[in-house]
C-alpha cells in the first residue's frame, strides 16, 4: 500500500462517477439521509460558461471552427464547438488500447454529469421480453430481474427527471409516466405516413426534456440545442437534476479532478473505500465508506474492479466467475438519408422544437421473427428540418455546385429538403467481445488501461441490412430519393463502429449466482455485499432501448435497497 | 430582482434568471421577446474596419474577389465578402501556421497560372477571365474526385484488390490549384452560411426562446399537398 494522506471521516457510501447511475445514487442516497461522498474525474461544471445552447457561429470569430481552425483539421472538439462534450474519443495522458483485429471507441466525459451534459436524451422502457431475452430465442442471457421489479423505478425516473411522451400501448416500447409531447414536425409527418403505408410503428418520441415546469426547472423553451447543454436545467442532466440539489442538502461532498484508482477492502470481504488519484496535488488520497457505489461508466467501473486485486480476488474484485469485462456490448448503428421533393419551397417554419425529432419508430416486428434473418430489433431516430447552419455543413454541397450564383441558388433550395434515418438496434453479447487490463500500459496517474477487444457478428450486419433496406422504403415511400450506399460505402460505413453510438454496456453484468456473472439484481457484488455497480456495466443485454434511463431505474432501485440493507445492518 | 423590469431592459442573464425561475418572478413576461439578446450580441460585435493579420495587401485583394465570385450578392442576400469571409480566413490563418502556408501557397500558385493563361495576376484580369479559371478548377476537382470514388470501389473490391495497376493514372496538372480552391472554398462558404446574411440567405429561423411550440398549418399543406399522400 502506497503512503496515502487519509481523511478521518468515514461516509456513509462513496460514490465513483457523477453521469446517470452516479447522479441518481446521490439523489436518492441524500434523500435518505445517508452521508455522501462523490468523486468525479473531470472538473466540476459551470453552467454558465460551459453551455452554449443560446450562441451562434457569429459570436465567436471562429464560427465554430475553433481557435486556429481546429476543426479543419479534425482536431475540434467531437460533436462540433458548441457542443457541451467535455472529454472525446481519446483523452490526453488517459489512453486505451484496442487488440489486434479489433476496432473499438470509448467516449469518456470528464466533467460533474459526465455524458448526460450533452446526451441524445432518447428515454425508452425496456419491454417485457427485454429482460428474458434468453427465454425469447436461446440468444444471449436473461437478467436476474423482471420488467415488473424495474417498473416502479421507471415510473420514479420519469417522474423526477421529466420525459415528454405519449401513451400508446406498444408492447415493444412500454408507456411511462409522461409530460405532454410537442407536435409533429412537418418532414416527421410524411415520414409517420409513410410508415403507416408500410406498417411501420410511428409514434410521439420520448425525450428527457420537461414540457412543465417540474421540480423549480424551468419548462422547455424550445432552442432545439439540448446537445450544447441546457442552462436552464430543462432538458435532463445528472449535474443539474441530481447532483446540484444533492450539494443544497449539505449531506453530499463532491470531490472532483479525483481519479479512482481501486476499491479498498479489510480482511472481513468488505469494501472499506476508494483509493484515488487527487489529479490537482498527483497524490494518491483515501476515502473511507460504509458502501462503494462505483457509476463510473459500463468500462470505468469495470477497469476500477479489475485494478483492484486482492489476495481473495487476484483477478479483480468480486470476479469470482471470471466474467469481468466480458460480454460487452455497444448499439448496433446504420444511418440513410435522402432527400424530399415534397419540402422543397415550403414556407420555412422553426423546427427546433424540443430538441430532436418530435417522432420516432419503436420496433414493430416483436411477434415477427420468423420472417426475418436476424434475431431482436431497432428502432428508429428521425433527422431533419432547418438546422442552424454551422461550419462544416456545406462542404459537400459546394463540392457538388461548384461555385457561384447557381451554387448559392442550389443550397439555398435544398436547405431543410433532406432526411435522415439512424437505426438503433440490440446486438448479442459475444465472447469476442470484452475488455481487460492491457498488461503493457498504464495512464498518466500510473493506473493500467483497458484494451478492448469486439466483433460485430451476423446478427449485427443482418440487422444492419435490414435498417438499410426500410430506411429506402420509408424515403421512397416519401416520395424522396435515396442518397444510396455504393458497395463500397456499404463494405465501410455499412454498420457503426464499435463503441461509436456510446451505448456501451456490459462488463460487470448481473444475473442470478456468482458462478455465471458479477452483480445481483439490485446491482450488488454477490460476493462483496457492501459494494455496488450503478452504470451500464450491470447490463445482461442491450436492447434496443438508449441505456440511461434503465441505468436511472436500475441506480435507483439499487439505492433504494441499499439504504434498507444498511438500516438492517446487512452492508 | 425586481418584479416590474421592462422586458428591453432584460439582459441576456436576467432572461435565462427568469427562465430558470419558471417565470415566476416576471409573471406574464413573453419569452419570444427574448429575441433582443440575440440582436445584442451582434451589436456588441459591431466594430470598426478589420485590420488584416496575416495576408499582404495583394493576397487580401486576390481573398476578397475569391470572396465575391464563390458566393456572390443576389436579390436575396449579400455576397461572401458582405458575410465577412476575407476576416475570418485571414483570422485562422493568422492564428495557424498551416492555414497561412496554404493560402499564401496558393494565392502564388493563382497568380502564377493567370499569368500563364492571361498574362496578369486574378485580380487584374477581367471577371470572365477569373470565372474560366474557377470554372477548370471545379472541374478538375470533380474529375480527381471521381477518380478517387472509383478508386475506393476497385480497392474495396475483392476482385481487384491485388491490382495496383488501376490506380496509376496521370495526375492533374491543376492538382495544386484543385486542393486550393477546395480550401478556399470552403472556408467561404462556412464563413457566409455562419454569418447573419447566411441566415438571412437560408432564411433560418429557429434558437429563438418560445414558451410554446407550433408547426404552421400553412407549411405542413404545403408539403402534404406535394406528398405522395395528398
Amino acid at each position: 500500500m502506497p503512503q496515502n494522506t487519509s481523511s478521518q471521516e468515514v461516509y456513509d457510501a462513496v460514490v465513483v462517477g457523477s453521469g446517470a447511475g452516479g447522479g441518481t445514487a446521490v439523489h436518492v442516497l441524500t434523500a435518505k439521509g445517508l452521508k455522501v461522498a462523490l468523486l468525479e474525474a473531470g472538473p466540476m461544471l459551470d453552467v454558465a460558461t460551459e453551455f452554449k445552447e443560446h450562441k451562434v457561429p457569429a459570436d465567436y470569430d471562429h464560427r465554430g471552427a475553433e481557435e486556429g481552425g481546429k476543426a479543419y483539421f479534425g482536431q475540434g472538439k467531437p460533436f462540433g464547438f458548441f457542443s457541451t462534450t467535455s472529454g472525446g474519443w481519446q483523452l490526453e495522458g488517459e489512453p486505451y488500447t484496442v487488440g489486434e483485429g479489433s476496432q473499438f471507441q470509448w467516449f469518456r466525459s470528464r466533467i460533474l454529469g459526465g455524458r448526460t451534459n450533452h446526451y441524445g436524451r432518447m428515454s425508452f422502457r425496456f419491454a417485457e421480453y427485454d429482460f428474458k431475452p434468453y427465454d425469447k430465442d436461446g440468444l444471449g442471457f436473461n437478467w436476474p430481474v423482471s420488467y415488473q421489479d424495474i417498473s416502479p423505478y421507471y415510473d420514479k425516473a420519469e417522474e423526477f427527471i421529466g420525459i415528454a411522451g405519449t401513451r400508446e400501448n406498444v408492447p415493444s416500447c412500454p408507456d411511462g409516466q409522461f409530460l405532454p409531447a410537442p407536435p409533429p414536425k412537418v418532414h416527421e409527418m410524411l415520414v409517420k405516413k409513410a410508415c403507416d403505408k408500410l406498417g411501420i410503428i410511428c409514434i410521439a418520441n420520448r425525450r428527457a426534456v420537461i414540457t412543465k415546469n417540474l421540480n423549480g426547472r424551468a419548462a422547455c423553451h424550445y432552442c432545439g440545442q439540448c446537445g450544447r447543454g441546457c442552462q436552464t436545467a430543462s432538458a435532463y442532466s445528472s449535474s443539474q437534476v441530481q447532483v446540484f440539489p444533492a450539494m443544497k442538502t449539505g449531506r453530499l461532498k463532491v470531490f472532483d479532478l479525483a481519479m479512482a484508482r481501486e476499491v479498498l477492502t479489510d480482511n472481513n470481504g468488505k469494501a472499506t473505500g476508494i483509493l484515488y488519484v487527487d489529479k490537482k496535488t498527483r497524490t494518491e488520497k483515501i476515502i473511507k465508506a460504509k458502501v462503494v457505489v462505483l457509476a463510473a461508466s459500463a468500462c470505468e467501473s469495470t477497469r476500477i474492479l479489475l485494478n483492484s486485486k486482492t489476495k481473495e480476488f487476484p483477478n479483480g474484485l468480486a470476479n469470482g466467475s471470471g466474467l469481468l469485462g466480458r460480454y460487452l456490448m455497444d448499439t448496433v448503428g446504420f444511418g440513410l438519408s435522402g432527400t424530399v421533393p415534397a419540402l422543397e419551397g415550403m414556407p420555412h417554419y422553426n423546427t427546433d422544437g424540443y430538441g430532436g425529432a418530435h417522432l420516432f419508430m419503436p420496433w414493430w416486428l416483436w411477434d415477427k421473427h420468423n420472417k426475418l434473418d436476424f434475431p431482436r430489433g431497432y428502432h428508429i431516430e428521425i433527422g431533419g428540418g432547418y438546422g442552424m447552419p454551422n461550419v462544416g455543413g456545406y462542404h459537400g454541397a459546394a463540392r457538388r455546385w461548384g461555385y457561384g450564383a447557381n451554387m448559392k441558388a442550389k443550397i439555398r433550395e435544398s436547405y431543410g429538403t433532406s432526411i435522415g434515418f439512424a437505426g438503433r438496434g440490440e446486438m448479442i453479447p459475444n465472447i469476442h467481445s470484452y475488455c481487460e487490463l492491457d498488461p503493457n500500459v498504464v495512464d498518466k496517474w500510473g493506473i493500467p488501461v483497458l484494451k478492448f477487444h469486439f466483433k460485430w457478428t451476423d446478427y449485427e450486419w443482418k440487422q444492419a441490412r435490414h435498417m438499410e433496406k426500410t430506411f429506402a422504403e420509408i424515403i421512397t415511400a416519401m416520395g424522396g430519393k435515396v442518397s444510396g450506399l455504393s458497395a463500397a460505402q456499404r463494405e465501410s460505413q455499412g454498420i457503426s463502429i464499435p463503441g461509436t453510438i456510446i451505448h456501451e454496456v456490459g462488463g460487470a453484468r448481473m444475473g442470478k449466482s456468482a458462478k455465471d456473472s458479477i452483480l445481483n439484481g439490485y446491482c450488488q457484488a454477490h460476493e462483496m455485499k457492501n459494494l455496488f455497480v450503478v452504470d451500464g456495466a450491470s447490463f445482461a443485454s442491450n436492447p434496443d432501448k438508449n441505456p440511461t434511463l434503465t441505468i436511472n431505474a436500475l441506480a435507483w432501485r439499487a439505492c433504494d435497497y441499499l439504504a434498507e440493507e444498511m438500516k438492517k445492518g446487512n452492508v | 430582482m425586481s418584479n416590474f423590469v421592462p422586458l428591453e431592459t432584460l439582459d441576456r442573464r436576467s432572461w435565462l434568471r427568469a427562465i430558470a425561475l419558471g417565470l415566476t418572478t416576471l409573471g406574464t413576461l413573453e419569452v419570444e421577446g427574448a429575441q433582443h439578446v440575440h440582436a445584442e450580441t451582434a451589436a456588441e460585435k459591431a466594430k470598426g474596419p478589420y485590420r488584416v493579420k496575416e495576408f499582404t495587401a495583394a493576397e487580401y485583394k486576390t481573398l476578397q474577389r475569391l470572396a465575391e465570385l464563390i458566393v456572390p450578392a443576389d436579390q436575396v442576400s449579400g455576397s461572401a465578402l458582405d458575410a465577412g469571409a476575407p476576416e475570418f480566413i485571414d483570422t485562422l490563418a493568422h492564428q495557424n501556421e498551416q492555414i497561412a502556408n496554404i493560402f499564401h501557397g496558393c494565392f502564388a500558385w493563382l497568380d502564377a497560372e493567370m499569368r500563364k493563361r492571361y498574362q496578369a495576376t486574378f485580380v487584374a484580369t477581367k471577371p470572365e477571365q477569373q470565372t474560366q479559371m474557377l470554372d477548370a478548377l471545379v472541374e478538375a476537382g470533380r474529375e480527381l474526385a471521381e477518380r478517387q470514388n472509383e478508386e475506393l470501389v476497385y480497392q474495396k473490391s475483392a476482385v481487384y484488390k491485388d491490382f495496383t495497376g488501376y490506380t496509376v493514372r496521370r495526375a492533374n496538372e491543376l492538382g495544386a490549384g484543385v486542393a486550393f480552391f477546395d480550401w478556399v472554398r470552403k472556408m467561404t462558404v462556412d464563413a457566409f452560411y455562419t454569418s447573419p446574411v447566411g441566415f438571412k440567405d437560408l432564411n433560418y429561423i429557429g434558437n429563438r426562446a418560445l414558451s410554446r411550440y407550433t408547426v404552421p398549418a400553412e407549411a405542413m399543406e404545403y408539403a402534404l399537398k406535394r406528398s405522395p399522400f395528398a
